[in-house]
């Protein structure tokens, strides 16, 4: 009798962190490793897009598409989880380096209209489809039926080297 | 409670209430600058309307101490300026800044001289037809120079605390500002990403530190080229060169030919910053083969350093600027050698605390002038 309660509670304690072990990397990447979608409004005439297109997209530096269509940049509010992504993978800036270059692209008279800020998924997928030349970014897992994902270096989420997570 | 305990209470409350302040304020300095509105209002207000006018506004306080009357000491008020932009249309946009800049002579004269100083810096009107194509009509800061059209007259946005003396506002070596027209955009290039910028316009006026506002002062207009290339590869990184042609004229002194010759080279990545530039200005009389030739550098590095110092960003710039002494257009503009050293402090996302140390020397043989200055500017 003793042996088995010894027996058993070392398979429960064997069990525990086998399990938190394999929970671990699964729990962090629900945290940090989702892929996001770039998504434009569906008369974009574009397909694929490079990681220098898309900095030079949400850093102001090109204002239309192919066309003369004119960019509309619809950006998570901050502490969204595709708004640090994008921040980080393609500008390489802190939000705080962000909002100054914002500032000063203004200030600058580069242009006139700073990116709109949009306060969820549902309202980015909402907006991105209404407003012509729109772009934004929304969680790969809740990318909707109706909406344009357009690659990434050649990529689509899901694909192995997709660089936007 | 006696006077003295009372005393105490009070200045215990003060110290308790500072102290409480002093450690929220970072934790509120990084709440979200945009609390979330209910879902159909963002969306709404998200559509765009014409016109849309947004106004932002840069601000600075400082404090000098010099060893020599080179400039102002104690505390002084810097520029007020506001930045107006307002798109009247989707590829129509307005873009406006107007400054407020305090005066030592306010309230002396009759009529007494206002306190401040209130100048239309920059209007510009501009037409965005693509990337490559956008024309602009208006007074802007002259884009022969980067410095120039870089910060403007944000204190916040630059690095540290005073322009190069090269682009100094009042200055004479290079036209601060332009009125006319200008032509720019993106030429595709691969990954070059060469930006041009061409213009035509009235040049300097009468008074050569300012721009021909009212009118050009003579029948030869002012032309200017600007090319420059912020290759994809190299992030943050910028190479330019410009050239400005013009005819000045003033009140008793000759016609003289201007040719401004300028570079740049730029990596805008904080760790780190470096920006350097080079103009060379030269005078020809007209009529006269007789040219006498200005010559202007200065190298600025900064560097943000590392978390967990990463508000702190110190910086160092060198300058220097050769007039020849025949030049009778810059006749009283002083050579420089000079040196700052200086950090810059970001006490939150739209604010600084800037502190530099200005060595300069303006004649061969004379002391150095040594300064020490220290700024708050902010944006609002």
């Amino acid at each position: 009798m003793v042996m088995f309660g010894v027996l058993r509670r070392g398979i429960v304690c064997r069990t525990f962190w086998l399990a938190l072990a394999l929970a671990w990397p699964a729990t962090l990447g629900a945290q940090t490793g989702r892929d996001v979608a770039v998504v434009v409004h569906p008369d974009v005439p574009i397909d694929s897009l490079t990681t220098a297109d898309l900095r030079r997209l949400v850093l102001g530096d090109r204002g239309f598409w192919p066309g003369s269509l004119r960019v509309t940049l619809l950006l998570r509010a901050p502490v969204a989880y595709e708004r640090d992504v994008v921040l980080k993978n393609i500008c390489e800036m802190t939000e705080a380096q962000f909002r100054q270059h914002w500032i000063a692209k203004v200030f600058r008279a580069d242009t006139a209209v700073a990116p709109k800020i949009v306060y969820s998924s549902e309202m980015a997928a909402d907006l991105v489809n209404r407003m012509a030349g729109a772009i934004t970014f929304i969680d790969a897992a809740q990318v909707g039926r109706g909406m344009r994902v357009v690659k990434i270096d050649g990529r689509m989420p899901g694909d192995k080297g997709y660089t936007l997570h | 409670m006696t006077d003295q305990s009372h005393t105490r209470f009070i200045v215990y409350v003060s110290l308790v209430s500072m102290l409480c302040l002093g450690t929220a304020w970072p934790a509120a300095a990084q709440q979200p600058a945009h609390p979330a509105p209910p879902d159909d209002q963002a969306a709404r207000e998200a559509l765009p309307v014409y016109p849309s006018l947004h106004i932002a506004g840069f601000g600075d306080v400082n404090f000098a101490a010099q060893n020599r009357n080179d400039g102002p000491r104690g505390f002084t008020e810097g520029q007020f300026t506001l930045h107006m932009v307002s798109a009247l249309s989707p590829r129509i946009a307005f873009f406006g800044e107007v400054t407020f800049t305090p005066r030592l002579d306010g309230g002396t004269g009759n009529p007494p001289a206002t306190g401040f100083n209130a100048e239309v810096e920059r209007a510009i009107i501009r037409f965005d037809q693509s990337d490559a194509l956008k024309v602009s009509f208006g007074r802007y800061h002259t884009p022969i120079n980067w410095w120039n059209t870089a910060f403007h007259h944000g204190q916040w946005l630059q690095t540290s605390i005073g322009r190069p003396e090269l682009v100094q506002f009042g200055g004479r070596f290079i036209p601060v500002h332009f009125v006319g027209a200008l032509v720019e955009g993106v030429v595709p290039s691969g990954g070059l990403n060469i930006n041009y910028q061409a213009g035509i316009g009235n040049g300097r006026g009468s008074v050569i530190s300012r721009a021909g506002d009212a009118g050009d002062n003579n029948d030869v207009p002012a032309l200017l080229a600007n090319v420059f290339i912020k290759p994809d590869r190299l992030f943050g990184f910028q190479l330019g060169a410009s050239a400005y042609s013009d005819r000045i004229t003033t009140i008793g002194r000759p016609d003289y030919n201007e040719l401004i010759l300028a570079g740049h080279a730029v990596l805008q990545r904080e760790d780190p910053e470096i920006i350097a530039e080079i103009a060379d200005v030269r005078h020809t009389q007209v009529g006269t083969s007789l040219t006498t030739s200005g010559f202007a550098y200065y190298v600025q590095a900064a560097y943000r350093l590392p978390a967990p110092a990463r508000l702190w960003k110190p910086y160092f710039r060198f300058e220097h600027i050769a007039i020849d002494s025949d030049d009778v257009v810059f006749a009283g503009v002083p050579n420089l050698d000079g040196s700052i050293v200086g950090v810059r402090y970001d006490i939150s996302t739209y604010v600084c605390i800037k502190t530099e140390g200005r060595f300069l020397k303006r004649v061969d043989n004379q002391p150095r002038a040594n300064a020490w200055f220290s700024q708050i500017a902010f944006t609002f």
